[in-house]
């Protein structure tokens, strides 16, 4: 799976730019966008169609942070919602025939088959987990007490930090990326008839990968500004 | 043809193989798990089922890890 690169120099450094991830996320982005946009017009007591689809999603998310998160948690969901929304998105893009399109090189599919992007979000979800665990509980986040066992658990969470987004980012990529191979490696072995059973998972895999990716930040998140580790 | 080509091909090869060993057993022991469970208290089987596929996922990964890896070593 090739990308289109391109590659531009800023002061003397070479710096590539995978030129269809950021169509495809655009396209992304620009349809979440628009559905929030239309979803969130003319809001009345007695909901239309698309405002109770909408409310229903929102509740899902206010669920599962009930579920998770003790406390004040309504302030996790404009990041939780986005990365669900913009992932189940990106991993349903796949299915697309954006493929008939030809573009110079490589292929319009999902964006997130790059890992630039998965890592991308994988570090926001390190940096904002970081941040609300020093916002809620300033020094005692790094360190609870200064005995072995407390300083050996400072030392594995240190190394958490860096496992973590290691893990999400490469789990989401390795899914939908695995997709697309098997897609294509069936598309050589019976062209029309495997693939479908194939895409049809792919459709599954990409509402679960949405829903771990969401559930392993709200952990994070609610492993950090939780009472105890 | 011990050359480093076909070495990386029989590294990609034996890679994927464990870490399907893994991903296998994972996912096996999440079925049993779920299969206990639901015997045992049948009420709770559309809720367990939304765990076992939040289990199975995160076991499956670990055999994408090792895919991501025969990847790569296939592009060498």
């Amino acid at each position: 799976m090739e990308h289109w690169l391109y590659i531009f120099n800023i002061a003397g450094h070479n710096i590539s730019v995978n030129l269809d991830t950021i169509f495809t996320m655009w396209f992304a982005m620009l349809f979440l966008i628009i559905v929030a946009f239309i979803s969130t017009r003319n809001l009345s007591f007695v909901p239309n169609k698309m405002q109770t689809v909408s409310e229903a999603v929102m509740k899902f998310f206010y669920g599962t942070l009930d579920t998770m998160i003790e406390g004040k948690n309504r302030e996790h969901i404009p990041l939780v919602a986005s990365l669900f929304l913009f992932i189940l998105t990106a991993n349903l893009m796949g299915q697309l025939p954006l493929r008939l399109v030809h573009i110079r090189e490589g292929e319009l599919a999902s964006p997130t088959n790059d890992i630039n992007l998965t890592a991308a979000m994988a570090i926001i979800v390190l940096v904002y987990y970081v941040f609300m665990g020093i916002r809620a509980k300033g020094r005692k986040f790094f360190i609870h007490d200064f005995s072995f066992t407390g300083i050996v658990m400072a030392l594995v969470e240190i190394l958490e930090m860096f496992t973590r987004p290691l893990s999400l980012a490469i789990r989401l990529f390795a899914n939908i990326f695995a997709g697309e191979i098997l897609v294509s490696i069936a598309l050589g072995a019976m062209a029309y008839f495997l693939p479908l059973p194939i895409m049809l998972f792919e459709i599954l895999v990409a509402f679960i990968q949405a829903t771990v990716f969401m559930m392993l930040t709200i952990a994070y998140v609610g492993s950090a500004t939780g009472e105890e580790h | 043809m011990t050359d480093l080509v076909s070495m990386a091909h029989l590294g990609a090869g034996i890679a994927i193989g464990f870490g399907a060993v893994g991903a296998g057993l994972g996912i096996g022991f999440a079925t049993k798990g779920l299969m206990d469970a639901v015997s045992r208290q049948p009420e709770v089987a559309g809720k367990a089922f939304g765990f076992f596929l939040l289990g199975a996922a995160l076991s499956e990964a670990c055999a994408l890890y090792a895919f991501v890896i025969a990847f790569m070593l296939l592009g060498k």
